[in-house]
């Protein structure tokens, strides 16, 4: 009963946004609107055949590249700026700097520097995502507790093992905050990249179908695009959970109280 | 500041001292001006004492504290753990805060918890197992080792972090008002735990505390604190019986007798009376602003 309850939830304003679309598009034909019978049978066609191989898998793999790099830069870089503090006196104004640069405007420049390669799209996505993950990391490194962190140092906790042991897990919702950011910012990025200048990828193969007026295949990615979102929002959330399991017990625990 | 040197210079220090506190002094730099908190602090703990440092709030019980483990370094004087000058933690002593809630790792379950500073130092995975047991075992928490600390009650987290500190086999247990936050009943208990652990292991304790009846029947010893800026008021022997009892012991005349006399040491120091000797001494060597000497009426 439970599992239904929730699955009737979740699917309940889909299906009606559906509806409304099929009903609205029942008499006229537009030719910018597709009819969701056409958008079906084109979304099958374009994407579950070569196209899956190459631009979608090349896109994904782009993304995913970008993602992590970003993450381990944020982290590690987080970590550091976090704990020494003539480098957070000496870094942080820049990174302002820095921060404040929209990536897109980087992109014309990362094609003049590396050329159009994957590693210039990849470069696009990491200049966008690092931030969330490095700032959140900064912040949450410096929150650490001070009792907790003198219980560490009488233990002779010191160094990498203070790291791992008491400053990536005390800090980890705040950089799980951020991972969660860089994800929909890597999504944006990713199609940004492939839209100047490229030859494969969803953001490409989008602006192709709009140029060509193929506008139920322009939809169709669009599609795409969104269940890519839905797909990584699960796996985040999945991972969230396991990862900060004693963050949640903890809270819930305190609010009962 | 001096250079580490060890055997300490001063040399003083009895034979069978554990732990020694020789002229410690520290003064807090503020925006606001220099904070005198500890002045002039003296005193020898043997090894296997139980002593309770009892005195006023705001008497720098913390701060001395800190200073003894290493946490903090003094402005002058020094701390000897077994003759060697302490610069920083030492590994023969462990500390347990009032802060249960806060000392403990909640992302790793109880038997982790106590296990890490094990691991740490890199004990071999059986000896480890056994010293944990053996600790979780001694604070009577053999049957939660999978559970984290937040689902346990306030006494039950500051077990496990008493069973984190044993399991660490120091030489010397330091502990700053570690039952000021559970409630009455679970106090009287771990009271009664700390008599039991300190004659099972042999550890040398220092009990910090706020609560004269509690440093009494605690204690062997209890060393009294002036108020702020601090100095040893008083240093009393407690001539109760060894095996103690929270009805029959507190029910002692000569129990109520030292109560008396403690709780008397307290007034006189919190109306700003010091010990005649020390306060000569420091007269000539305190910085503080004049602001922060002001006694508590």
């Amino acid at each position: 009963m439970k599992p239904l309850k929730t699955l009737g939830y979740v699917l309940a304003l889909p299906v009606l946004l559906v509806l409304l679309w099929w009903a609205s598009t029942l008499g006229a034909v537009n030719f910018f609107v597709p009819t969701p019978a056409t958008l079906v049978a084109k979304f099958g066609e374009v994407w579950f055949g070569p196209r899956f191989f190459s631009d979608v898998l090349p896109s994904l793999g782009r993304l995913l590249v970008g993602v992590v790099a970003a993450i381990i830069i944020g982290v590690v870089g987080g970590v550091l700026i976090g704990s020494v503090k003539w480098l957070r006196a000496l870094l942080e104004p820049t990174l302002e700097f820095f921060r404040a640069i929209p990536p897109p405007v980087l992109v014309p420049v990362l094609i003049l520097l590396m050329g159009i390669t994957d590693s210039m799209k990849v470069a696009v996505i990491i200049s966008g995502c690092v931030w969330p993950v490095l700032l959140n990391t900064i912040e949450g490194v410096r929150a650490v507790d001070g009792v907790l962190s003198d219980s560490a140092h009488t233990y002779g906790i010191d160094g990498w093992a203070r790291v791992r042991y008491l400053v990536l897990p005390s800090a980890s919702p705040q950089i799980m905050a951020g991972v969660r950011q860089s994800l929909s910012l890597g999504l944006i990025l990713m199609v940004i990249s492939e839209m100047f200048a490229s030859s494969s990828g969803l953001g490409f193969t989008i602006v192709q179908f709009q140029r060509s007026f193929a506008i139920p295949e322009m939809w169709s990615g669009i599609v795409v695009l969104g269940l890519l979102g839905v797909a990584m929002s699960f796996i985040f959330q999945w991972a969230e959970r396991n990862i900060l399991r004693w963050y949640h017990g903890q809270k819930e625990v305190e609010n009962a109280a | 500041m001096q250079p580490d040197a060890t055997p300490s210079p001063s040399g003083k220090t009895l034979p069978e001292a554990m732990l020694s506190v020789r002229g410690l002094k520290k003064v807090y730099q503020t925006d606001g001006g220099d904070i005198e908190a500890v002045r002039n602090l003296t005193f020898d703990l043997r090894a296997g004492e139980l002593a309770c440092l009892v005195g006023p709030s705001g008497s720098g019980k913390t701060t001395l504290l800190k200073c003894i483990s290493g946490l903090m370094a003094p402005t002058e004087g020094e701390v000897l753990l077994d003759g060697k000058r302490v610069s920083g933690p030492p590994k023969k002593m462990a500390v347990v805060f009032q802060e249960y809630g806060r000392s403990l790792f909640p992302w790793m379950r109880v038997r982790e918890n106590v296990e890490l500073p094990l691991k740490n130092q890199g004990v071999a995975k059986a000896e480890r197992d056994r010293l944990v047991d053996e600790a979780l075992e001694a604070v009577g928490l053999a049957h939660v080792p999978r559970s984290y600390p937040w689902q346990l009650s306030g006494g039950m987290q500051q077990r496990v972090a008493i069973a984190r500190a044993i399991a660490y086999q120091p030489e010397v247990l330091l502990m700053d008002e570690p039952f000021a936050a559970v409630d009455a009943q679970t106090r009287a208990d771990l009271e009664d735990l700390i008599r039991t652990i300190w004659k099972k292991f042999g550890v040398t304790v220092l009990f910090v505390t706020h609560d004269i009846d509690e440093s009494v029947y605690l204690g062997e010893r209890v060393i009294i604190l002036s108020s702020s800026p601090t100095v040893v008021q008083e240093d009393i022997v407690i001539d109760l019986p060894v095996d103690r009892d929270q009805l029959e012991t507190r029910s002692l005349p000569r129990f109520t007798e030292l109560r008396h006399h403690v709780y008397e040491q307290i007034q006189l120091a919190k109306k700003g009376h010091r010990p005649a000797a020390a306060g000569t001494v420091s007269a000539a060597t305190t910085q503080a602003a004049p602001a922060s000497r002001t006694d508590v009426a």
